[in-house]
């Protein structure tokens, strides 16, 4: 039985070694000799320990564990890794540095720590699942909410690009989406990125140098892929696949709402343009002309109308209206409300008495509830204007000498809001030359300016225009144009002008070709 | 930090540096010098914090103003001056130096750098040479892996195993292990401030680091230095080997090259004394 010190170095069961002050070993125990494959105490001695250790335990020792051990003399239960013959032996490592006979010494105890090692392993493996779990979710929900907030499948397009960058963590991304055709058009990226080959189509797959390419489909159906490069730094971490495929299918479910969105935009423009597009009603006593624009607002058409037509053979009918709401919905409702108005209209019937049968209109079929318009017949030979207002802006009189004023009468509340006080109309008698604009607050209606500045910044523009202080005098159709064009652009835009000159206009044609809607 | 608090104060942004970077001036300023000390600039490398010079400070606190700081993601920084996206290349970390020295001197500093920071040093003084005077680089590695026709001493390979390394010593790098490290009979008062350091630093920023500081390459960069150079190498260190300390002293086009007779790659902390008398020598010198 072992009882001296000395025969105790050897039999611990604890692997001890003496290192000098530069970590050279001067003497090792049976316990480390076996440890490291039963090494003779002459393969030890001499060398430094760092070089019994791995790499990543060579460099550990001497970039943490040397300066600690130097700076506050002693280290705890650090993990490194020993060379052995047949791998490496993950072991816990606590050392002193203490002074002996006027040197410095380290003194070093190791225990195996191979079921710590990888109890620690899994611990550390389940945080990193957890964070990496964590980015994900936040990378996702980003993503989501960014995609969320675009209509088109363009802004799909570069939603997706910013995010692939900005919150995916790549590089640099770029987007193929099959187009009508069935060809790949290609958004955004460095040249270098190459598109995607035939096989990267079924499903998400990662490049030999590092780029993922993401097909975006819908129930099967291949609407575009994604192709992404990694960071190039040195510490970036490399694209996950994983969150990749998933932003993947937000993507494509994006892109299909996208695409449906564009389409019913488009039914809804087509169809509102195909209801303005008659013929403006045309008579050698006045000249008419009139503009429409959709507004930019989520791409969307709204309900805005004009329309003029004869209601006697003395007399023209003019309106310009505004249903609420957007897409579909709006035009088919101002569809139906434009040509109610034409229905009810007679030569008995003055405007009170035709928004008085538009509101029993609204009522009856709950169609075009709240809008408003201005509606007024013309008696062509006089020259006498009635008008009535619901809910609507005032028309605009410009007259001939130069002078405009809004026609401020006869103004009600939208159609379908009853109130106590009848409809009421008003009347204004036209000199010849006089012009009159309907409009809808899409052009005078704007985020940075109240009401009151955009009807001064209207009336100063068809009065400039029309008498031609700065330029030449412009044509009616010019007037529209312009008007609309000056327009705030979030809303939709709508002007009919008329000018009134009582007299047959020297080149009128029976059917000269009428205003489209733009 | 605040917008409001920077017009209000015209210091606010030195100050914030200041505590963001945990810098710390020291002078001895028993001693008479001349009206305007000069400044030095002490950058600490991988895998520790501005304790690693407290062996050197001392030296120079009598003719310098001395400034050390901790990087962003060690030591006692403030966390919120890491930034995965800043600090995922040594740019990053030259940036932060460059306000540091712009917030700490008025005039070009003497900036010394060790290990990695010795190349965090040279960006600083390729970007900046108004603010650096001198350059001292302690076991500076341009590039760690091997590569055609160069010798770094490590495969990319080993240089994975080193973060494996990391990844196993990951408990050992937060609060947990904190008590054990702390305090030591023998020397009392010295282990508390390194206890602090592991306790604080960031995992996931030392990773970055180690990989930023592993992967990386600034071999072009060290041709475009102008400023004085001196390279400290260790004899021994298996870090950064003789022969890398020979490549960067043939390609900074004016360096000095002083081999001590130290072994490892920290010497300021094992041969402080060595280390001291190879800048005393130079500074003086030059």
């Amino acid at each position: 039985m072992p009882t001296s010190r000395e025969e105790r170095w050897n039999v611990v069961p604890v692997a001890l070694l003496m290192l000098d002050a530069d970590s050279h070993v001067l003497d090792a125990n049976a316990e480390f000799l076996g440890l490291v494959g039963g090494a003779s105490a002459v393969e030890v001695v001499g060398r430094r320990l760092s070089e019994l250790l791995t790499v990543g335990g060579r460099i550990f020792w001497d970039t943490h564990i040397a300066p600690l051990l130097r700076v506050d003399g002693r280290v705890d239960e650090v993990a490194v890794e020993l060379r052995t013959h047949d791998g490496r032996e993950p072991v816990l490592l606590s050392a002193v540095e203490r002074v002996c006979e006027d040197h410095h010494v380290i003194e070093v105890a190791m225990f195996r720590a191979r079921e710590r090692a990888r109890f620690e392993h899994e611990l550390v493996g389940a945080r990193r699942a957890a964070e990496a779990s964590e980015r994900r979710v936040r990378a996702l929900h980003s993503t989501a909410a960014d995609l969320a907030s675009v209509a088109g499948r363009d802004g799909v397009a570069w939603v997706l690009l910013r995010a692939a960058v900005s919150t995916l963590g790549a590089g640099d991304a770029a987007l193929w989406l099959v187009e009508d055709d069935a060809a790949l058009r290609r958004w955004g990226g460095a040249e270098g990125i190459v598109g995607p080959a035939p096989e990267e189509l079924t499903g998400t797959s990662t490049r030999s140098a590092g780029a993922v390419v993401v097909p975006l489909r819908v129930a099967g159906a291949l609407l575009g892929v994604l192709v992404l490069e990694p960071r190039r730094a040195a510490s970036a971490d490399p694209l996950d696949p994983v969150v990749l495929a998933a932003a993947g299918q937000q993507a494509a479910l994006a892109l299909a709402r996208a695409a449906l969105h564009e389409q019913s935009v488009s039914v809804a423009a087509e169809l509102q343009r195909a209801m303005l597009d008659g013929a403006l009603t045309l008579d050698p006593r006045v000249e008419v002309a009139a503009e429409y624009r959709p507004g930019v607002h989520e791409l969307q058409v709204g309900g805005d109308w004009y329309d003029s037509y004869r209601v006697a053979p003395g007399r023209l009918a003019l309106s310009v209206g505004d249903v609420v709401g957007r897409g579909l919905g709006a035009a088919t409702a101002m569809g139906q409300l434009r040509t109610a108005s034409r229905a009810v209209a007679d030569s008995r019937a003055g405007p009170e008495q035709v928004l008085d049968r538009l509101d029993r209109f609204v009522e009856n079929t709950g169609t075009g509830f709240m809008a408003s318009l201005v509606y007024a017949q013309l008696d062509l030979d006089e020259g006498l204007l009635h008008y009535a207002c619901a809910g609507h802006l005032p028309p605009l009189h410009v007259r001939a000498d130069g002078t405009s004023a809004f026609l401020w009468d006869a103004r009600s509340t939208p159609l379908g809001v009853r109130t106590a006080e009848p409809r009421a109309s008003a009347a204004v008698q036209l000199a010849r030359g006089d012009v009159v604009v309907l409009y809808t607050d899409g052009i005078v209606e704007s985020r940075d300016r109240d009401l009151q500045s955009g009807l001064e910044v209207l009336l100063g523009a068809a009065t400039d225009a029309l008498v031609g202080t700065v330029d030449p005098a412009l044509g009616l159709g010019a007037l529209a144009e312009r008007l609309v064009a000056d327009a705030p652009e979030h809303d939709d835009s709508c002007v009919l002008a008329l000018r009134w000159s009582g007299e047959p206009a020297r080149e009128a044609g029976p059917d000269v070709a009428a205003q489209r809607a733009k | 930090m605040a917008g409001g608090q920077r017009a209000g104060n015209p210091y606010a942004d030195v100050v914030d540096v200041r505590a963001r970077f945990n810098v710390q001036v020291v002078a001895d300023v028993s001693v008479p010098t001349a009206p305007r000390r000069p400044t030095m600039v002490l950058a600490h490398g991988f895998g520790c914090a501005q304790s690693m010079w407290r062996f050197v400070v001392p030296a120079f606190t009598d003719t310098y103003r001395v400034v050390v700081f901790d990087h962003a993601g060690c030591g006692a920084a403030d966390h919120s001056a890491y930034d995965p996206e800043r600090h995922a290349t040594l740019d990053g970390y030259a940036a932060d130096l460059i306000e540091i020295v712009e917030a700490v001197a008025d005039g070009p500093v003497t900036l010394v750098g060790h290990s990695v920071s010795s190349m965090i040093a040279v960006l600083v003084a390729t970007a900046r040479p108004d603010l650096v005077e001198r350059l001292v680089l302690v076991s500076p590695s341009p590039r760690y892996i091997d590569d055609a026709g160069y010798r770094g001493g490590f495969t990319a390979q080993e240089i994975d195993e080193l973060l494996e390394t990391m990844d196993a010593n990951y408990l050992g790098w937060s609060q947990v292990m904190a008590p054990v490290i702390a305090g030591n009979p023998d020397r009392p008062g010295v282990g508390d401030e390194l206890a602090d350091y592991f306790s604080r630093a960031d995992p996931d920023a030392a990773r970055r680091f180690a990989r930023a500081t592993f992967l990386g390459d600034n071999r072009a960069d060290l041709g475009r230095v102008r400023t004085p150079t001196l390279v400290v190498q260790s004899r021994v260190d298996p870090i950064a080997p003789a022969e890398v300390g020979q490549y960067v002293h043939e390609h900074l086009p004016h360096s000095e090259l002083v081999t001590i007779d130290s072994f490892g790659h920290c010497p300021n902390l094992s041969h402080p004394d060595l280390v001291v008398a190879a800048m005393r020598g130079w500074l003086e010198e030059s």
